[in-house]
Formats: structure tokens, sequence, C-alpha cells
């Protein structure tokens, strides 16, 4: 990844709660106009370092850098320039979602126009006017993030932006995401524990692991990276039969159902023999595949603890 | 990469005048609002209907009732009630934020802890002064009224004592500070509702049963009621604070500068 481009960068980022540590010289970086997903299991510390990046904890460790600049000598500049919603949306019960966004657009400057402008990007114009209480929690998760589209940030910073979402939200939020990033260059740092959601829509990718980056790039470098995790998918008429008449090339093969086997993927050369062997002993081979592992599996191989 | 975007930070004073302004705005329908508008009503209509139905046995007749209609109301509502509103507010106001889990929202701006702490600071000193005017101008409203419902008493044959109502104010005011910046401090560091008005309470109960230890001019808890002692015969006061006054301004300033550098160290860890 070349720097020059990085909107944002940790060096050698640590941090820990107490005793306990939780980053480990993290080097994140975000590449600008992307759509960053930041993965890792519940715990991994991924909201710790959006709240590191965000200088809501002190780094006593590495260095934070948005924009190019170091946090701790810019940090209200770069705070100027950043959107974010972290964790639960932090709303107001006793304002209306209008007044809610009135406060921050209040507390950032902003031009009075622009409450309307996101309250229509989020599709909460005809609710602006209840209180907040009465917001079920997929329309709370759509004003936390029309707060952080308020001040129409070059970085947005969203931590499970689609917690408490239903499908049709999930979609409309996915699709936002996507408008945000190709039509109007802003660059998305999104976390998440759900891989569905970041394969949909990161160009990036980091995957956390016990505070430590196990992987950091573009989806398809991580995909690459697992080709070694690739398979060959077999469709036949009975698995269990084919691996006795065939004990040497597919006695270590996967049953991945009646009719279907696995083969650890070697060479297209291998996948022609294998067709062939097939068809000698008689079996009929329906479809015979490549798979590339999903991300998901990706996410697994990487996130899996390493065995002693 | 050094990016061309426009990266300068507003001025403190800018920073100070948006918090303030979103900080006005929370305000909208919450129970401080309320406390702070309909607090002062509480020792006005107790002493209204006690001068309306008992006044003939509390004023000497042929006297000006004002001072003594004012002062008695000023004790009650200074030695308890007053300390108590302080510890409340201050708890309600920034409950606000604890209940939102607006913390971490508020430092993800571009505001520094400075303005933070000073708007809201504004905000609560905004608040307690509004609620002692009220109170002040509803113990004027209602000593004109007993004039009207009970001539007897002889309210409307005097002038009321506005001269001596503003300086009154300025001697409650100055000595609830103490209290205020306490308890600003303990709410800010606690983040909770109940441990910083536990704590309120407690110090407020102890003030007064402390009333006549030779220190008690050091507990800002006992300001409030201490505060008039500078109130002459026939309502008479001055501008100058007595001892209690001048250490509850003591307080307030050492509370507010030790308690904004503790709570530098104070981070957004928590699910805040």
């Amino acid at each position: 990844m070349k720097t020059n481009s990085l909107l944002v960068e940790t060096r050698a980022l640590s941090f820990g709660f107490g005793p306990r540590p939780v980053l480990h010289q993290l080097d994140l970086q975000v590449p600008a106009g992307s759509i960053y997903g930041f993965l890792g299991p519940n715990g991994a510390g991924k909201s710790t370092t959006l709240r590191l990046l965000l200088g809501l904890l002190p780094a006593p460790a590495g260095t934070v850098h948005l924009f190019g600049h170091e946090l701790a000598r810019h940090r209200l500049a770069a705070l100027g320039q950043v959107g974010a919603l972290i964790e639960m949306p932090s709303l107001y019960d006793h304002l209306s979602g209008l007044d809610n966004l009135e406060v921050t657009r209040r507390l950032r400057g902003l031009p009075a126009g622009r409450t309307a402008d996101v309250l229509a990007t989020v599709g909460l114009t005809a609710d602006a006017h209840r209180p907040a209480r009465e917001y079920s929690l997929g329309m709370r998760q759509r004003l936390g993030l029309a707060l952080a589209l308020l001040p129409d940030p070059e970085l947005l910073i969203l931590d499970e932006p689609t917690n408490g979402l239903d499908p049709n939200g999930i979609i409309e939020m996915r699709a936002l995401l996507q408008t945000l990033q190709r039509e109007h260059g802003k660059t998305i740092l999104l976390s998440s524990h759900l891989i569905s959601e970041i394969e949909r829509v990161a160009t990036h990718v980091g995957v956390l692991q016990q505070g430590r980056l196990a992987f950091q790039g573009s989806v398809a470098e991580l995909q690459r990276r697992q080709q070694g995790h690739a398979q060959v998918v077999i469709d036949t008429d009975d698995a269990a039969r084919c691996q006795l008449l065939l004990p040497v090339d597919l006695g270590g093969a996967t049953v991945l159902g009646p009719g279907r086997l696995g083969v650890p993927y070697q060479s297209a050369e291998q996948m022609a023999y294998l067709a062939q062997q097939l068809v000698l002993a008689g079996q009929p081979v329906y479809a015979l595949h490549c798979q590339q592992p999903t991300l998901e599996q990706a996410f697994l191989h990487l996130t899996e603890p390493a065995v002693a | 990469m050094e990016t061309a975007l426009t990266f300068a930070q507003p001025g403190l004073l800018t920073q100070l005048r948006r918090s303030l302004s979103a900080d006005v705005l929370k305000l909208k329908h919450t129970p401080a609002l309320w406390l702070t508008l309909g607090s002062g009503a509480l020792p006005v209509l107790l002493f209204g209907l006690i001068f309306f139905f008992k006044g003939q046995f509390l004023l000497k007749p042929g006297q000006n009732p004002w001072p003594a209609y004012i002062l008695q109301s000023w004790q009650t509502a200074t030695g308890l009630l007053l300390p108590l509103f302080v510890v409340l507010l201050s708890s309600l106001v920034l409950h606000t934020e604890n209940k939102a889990l607006a913390w971490k929202h508020l430092y993800a701006q571009p505001l520094s802890r400075a303005a933070v702490f000073g708007s809201k600071l504004l905000v609560l000193l905004g608040l307690n002064l509004l609620a002692q005017v009220v109170y002040a101008v509803l113990l004027v409203a209602s000593g004109w009224l007993l004039g009207v419902l009970r001539p007897a008493l002889h309210f409307a044959d005097f002038a009321a004592p506005l001269g001596a109502i503003v300086p009154l104010l300025w001697h409650t005011f100055a000595a609830t500070l103490g209290i205020l910046a306490l308890q600003y401090v303990a709410a800010l560091w606690w983040r909770s509702f109940a441990a910083p008005v536990a704590v309120g309470m407690a110090c407020t109960i102890a003030a007064l049963t402390l009333m006549r230890w030779e220190f008690i001019d050091w507990v800002p808890y006992a300001a409030p009621l201490l505060s008039l002692k500078a109130v002459g015969k026939g309502l008479n006061v001055g501008w100058a604070l007595s001892t209690s006054g001048l250490l509850a301004l003591g307080w307030a300033a050492a509370t507010l500068l030790l308690g904004y550098a503790l709570l530098g160290r104070r981070h957004e860890g928590a699910a805040r």
C-alpha cells in the first residue's frame, strides 16, 4: 500500500486497559477513497482502535495520523473532517430527531440547511419531529448515521453501523455507503464482525485478531492469499463409492454431500486428471470446478487460534 | 498524505459559543429546566400561604411587613432548598449526556475539553441565577398579592424593598458557587446521577447540623444560609461578601481548576 495515499494511518499503535493489553503494534493503513472493512471477532479491539483514531483514548505507544497529520497535534482540525458513529448512537431521547441533529449542527457551526439534507439522505424526514425515544432500533441507527454525515466529512468512521437494521435497512445502508464512496469520494472505515456485510461493500480489509492485524490489504489480495485454501468441487452420483474406487486420488477428499466431494486445489492439470480418472472408473461427473474461499472462510482461517 | 483540505481549527471562543448554543438546546423538555423554573415557587407558595392565614401573628402591627416576609422566606429557601436545588440541578444537567451515551459523540466533535467544560458550567451558572431571580420575582409578586388579598397585613402600604433584593441575590448567588463547582466536578467525574446527589444531600445535611461549629464558614454547603449574615436591620444589605461568601468563591475557583485538571485524565474508554 502506498503511504502517500493514506487517509488514516497508525504506526506501531499499542494500547491496554491497565495491565490488560488490547492492541499490539497496530499499523493500520486506510487508503483515501476506499471502503475499509475492519473485521474481527467481538473483543478483538476494533472499537478501541476506532476510539483511538478519534482521540477518545490516548495512545500510550505509537501514533495516529489522519489526513497525513498527527492526531495528537492536530486533533480538533482533523475531527472537523471526520464523521463518526461509535457503538450505539448518542441520542437525546427527550429531543426530536431534528433537534438531535440540530445539537450537532450547532456544535460544529454548520449551515442550517444541513439537517434537512441528512434527514432526507437517511430517510427520516417524515419522522423528524417525533421524539427520538419513539424511534425503532433501525431508525436510531439511521439517525446516528445522519449525525455522522452532518458535517459532510471526508472520512466516515462507522462502528457496526448495521446493528439493529432489518434486511431492507442493511441493503439501504450498503447502497448509501457505496454511493458516498463512489459518487462523493468519501473514505469509509467500517468495523463489523459480519463478514458478509464487509464482503459486499469493502474495497479493502483489515482483519484484527487478539489486538494484532492478521491481514491488511485489498479484498482481492485477501482472496489471493487464501488460494491455498481453494478446492476442487466434484459433483457425482456417489461420493463414498468414488473414494473407494480411487483411494489414492480421492482418499483424502472431503465429503461435502452424498454426491459431492472436495479436494484441495493444486492445478488445472490436477482437475483434468481427476475428471479423467472418475470417467475411467465409470463414475459420472456432473460438474467439476475450482471454488475460491469466501471472505468468510478467509476470515476464519486468519482468526482461528494458532495450533500449538 | 498532507491533504489540501481546510485544516484549521475553530478558536476557543467560537468553540465555546457553539457548545453553549447546543447545550441550551439540549435543555428543551428537560427536568433541569422545569426544576429551574418551578423550584422558586415552592418557598414562595409556602410563605405566601403562611402569611395569608397567620400573617397577623408573624408581623408587628403597624410595621413594614416586607423585611420580615422576605427574610423568613429567604432563610427557609437558602438553608435547605437552595443547596439541594444546586445539587439536583448539576446532576440533572450532566445526566442528559450520561443518558444519551453522548460523551463519546461530544468529544469526537471539533471541540476542546475546555469548551465543553466551560459551556456546561455557564449553563449551570445561568440556570442557578435564573432560578434565584424567578424566586425573588415571585416573592415580591406574592407580597403584592398579599397586599391585595389581605390589606390588614399592610403590604400595600409600603414599597417593596427592590433595592435590597438585588444585593441579597448577589450574596446568595455567590454563596452557591462553591456547592455548584463541587457538584459539577463530582457529576462530571462519576457520570452518574445518584452518586453526586447522594453525596450532595449528605453534605447539605451535615452542614446544617454543623451550623454552630467555629469553622462553619469553611463549609461550602453552609454558605447560602450564612450569606444572610450580610443582612442588617431593616433589610439593609451591602455588596461586600461575608467570610463564608468569599470562601465559597475560593472553593469554586479551586474546585474548578483542580477538577478541570483531573477531568483531563478521564477518557472515553467505556461504553459512553
